[in-house]
């Protein structure tokens, strides 16, 4: 299908960018790690009191990582000008978001479980015998966070003050990711070995019903 | 009758609210107007 | 300009009679006493404000459709309609939520979604603010508001889930929860009179957007010439 062969070249432009520097990498994973840390000194980190935020903790930091990594998406296109040449090159537009969102979602992947290690070893937190669900939870969520960020930059990098406006328009939006995030998450940091399929399910009608909108919607973001 | 004042206060608060989003609807409305004024003046003087 | 003043005259005679049936009809509360008559204002004043947002997801949906102005116009007003609506149910919890339960903030599923759901519409007006030019604007807008509301059902959805986690001492009385069937006849009244007063405000706000727009058209009329 056209849809896919398009995204599979577009997505592999995005991964060879980004792997080439590095840049949005790095900077997200210090960003993260700076938060996490900065969390430390706002209450005692001591075993009880950090199981019980640090679920929240760790996804109040990734979604304020994400909110500021997912900005250069479609700035990138806008001040280089790469956006219409872009457009031309393939035959649905929605490639072009799926491509970014498959990346973003990655490179967030990627952020959330290099910090695990370092989260699980300065709050004192177990997280080897959930580990499966860990991942799958932060799939889930950075998918979701991937998807809405995504189609938002697009909205963004059309306005004005769009450093702010992202986080602005992206936050309240994903607190139900947040909301479900964070008590799966949490409840796993507790020991608990049933993942709350609940919590899991609301990650997934969040990300089903946002990719749909995007791909109803998405050829009106690229608009001229 | 404890309790009275909080249950009016709700009210007169509520319908504060609304009178004063009301106002500021008029407010912008008339603004506009005078624009729409200085508008038609400065077409009529072109012509 | 008869019409109007008419119907004005018509709502706020609703909303008299909304209030007294709040104050008098409606029976005396076991448990609250009489701060629970509060909730005829307040769980209205909510739905109300849904339903403005729900126009304006609407009108999001027909602008991006159709691309005429006039959608773009409904959509900003509703979404302004809906705010005053929903600030109205934020700041009545805390002023029910006080005497009954000594705190000011009760994180119930309502109050707490309903927060969320008033920084989503704030930021739909702002990112309006951050657009010039007009077509734009709408376009953009119209977007984020269907976004927006796609997401408003998730909200409520996974709060409500959250603090079914997390049961706490305080609950609201949210309906459902027991309500005598002449308070529930009492509430859908004051509903319907909320939304007389939401029309009356929509058609007010939608004018106003009209006549910016039109003002916008006859400006760029003018540059062009």
């Amino acid at each position: 299908m056209a849809l896919l062969s398009n995204t599979a070249v577009l997505l592999g432009k995005e991964l060879r960018t980004e792997f080439r520097s590095r840049e949005l990498l790095t900077t997200t994973t210090v960003f993260v790690l700076i938060v996490i840390v900065l969390f430390s000194f706002s209450f005692d980190p001591t075993s009880a009191e950090s199981r019980r935020f640090g679920a929240g903790l760790l996804w109040l930091a990734f979604l304020f990582a994400a909110s500021l990594m997912l900005q250069p998406c479609f700035l990138r296109e806008q001040t280089s000008d790469t956006l219409s040449a872009l457009r031309l090159s393939v035959s649905d537009p929605f490639a072009i978001f799926l491509a970014k969102l498959v990346a973003n979602t990655l490179f967030l992947l990627l952020t959330e479980l290099m910090l695990l290690p370092v989260f699980a070893v300065m709050y004192n937190v177990p997280v080897l015998p959930t580990l499966h669900w860990l991942i799958l939870v932060f799939f889930l969520g950075s998918l979701g966070v991937s998807i809405a960020g995504t189609a938002l930059s697009a909205i963004s990098a059309q306005a004005r003050m769009r450093e702010l406006l992202l986080p602005l328009l992206l936050l309240p939006l994903l607190t139900p990711i947040l909301v479900a995030s964070t008590e799966v998450t949490a409840a796993l940091f507790a020991g608990s070995p049933y993942v709350q399929w609940k919590g899991l399910g609301f990650l997934a009608v969040f990300d089903v019903a946002f990719l749909t909108t995007l791909w109803l919607l998405g050829e009106y973001l690229l608009e001229e | 009758m404890k309790n009275l004042d909080s249950v009016f206060a709700a009210y007169m608060i509520g319908w504060t609210v609304f009178f004063v989003y009301y106002i500021s609807i008029a407010r912008r409305t008339s603004v506009l107007r005078e624009d729409i004024e200085r508008l038609k003046n400065s077409l009529n003087r072109g012509k | 300009m008869k019409k109007s003043v008419l119907s004005a005259v018509v709502v706020l005679l609703l909303l008299g009679v909304a209030a007294y049936g709040s104050f008098f009809i409606a029976p005396t509360d076991a448990k609250q006493g009489l701060i629970y008559r509060i909730l005829f204002l307040h769980v209205a004043s909510a739905w109300t404000g849904l339903t403005a947002f729900f126009i304006s997801f609407v009108a999001n949906l027909l602008y991006v459709w159709r691309r005429q102005p006039r959608w773009d116009w409904l959509g900003v007003s509703a979404a302004e309609v809906g705010l005053a609506f929903t600030t109205v149910v934020l700041i009545t919890g805390p002023i029910w939520a006080h005497p009954v339960w000594g705190i000011w903030w009760t994180w119930s599923p309502r109050l707490t979604s309903t927060f969320v759901l008033w920084l989503l519409y704030v930021s739909y007006l702002l990112l309006r603010t951050l657009i010039e030019e007009p077509d734009r604007r709408a376009l953009l807008s119209a977007l984020f508001g269907i976004f927006a509301f796609i997401d408003v059902p998730l909200v409520f959805g996974s709060i409500r889930w959250w603090r079914d986690q997390h049961p706490t001492p305080v609950v609201m009385g949210e309906p459902g929860s027991g309500l005598d069937p002449l308070m529930y006849r009492v509430l859908f009244f004051s509903w319907f009179a909320m939304l007389g007063l939401m029309t009356l405000l929509l058609r007010q706000r939608y004018r106003l957007e009209s006549m910016r727009g039109d003002i916008e058209t006859i400006q760029r009329e003018l540059e062009a010439a």
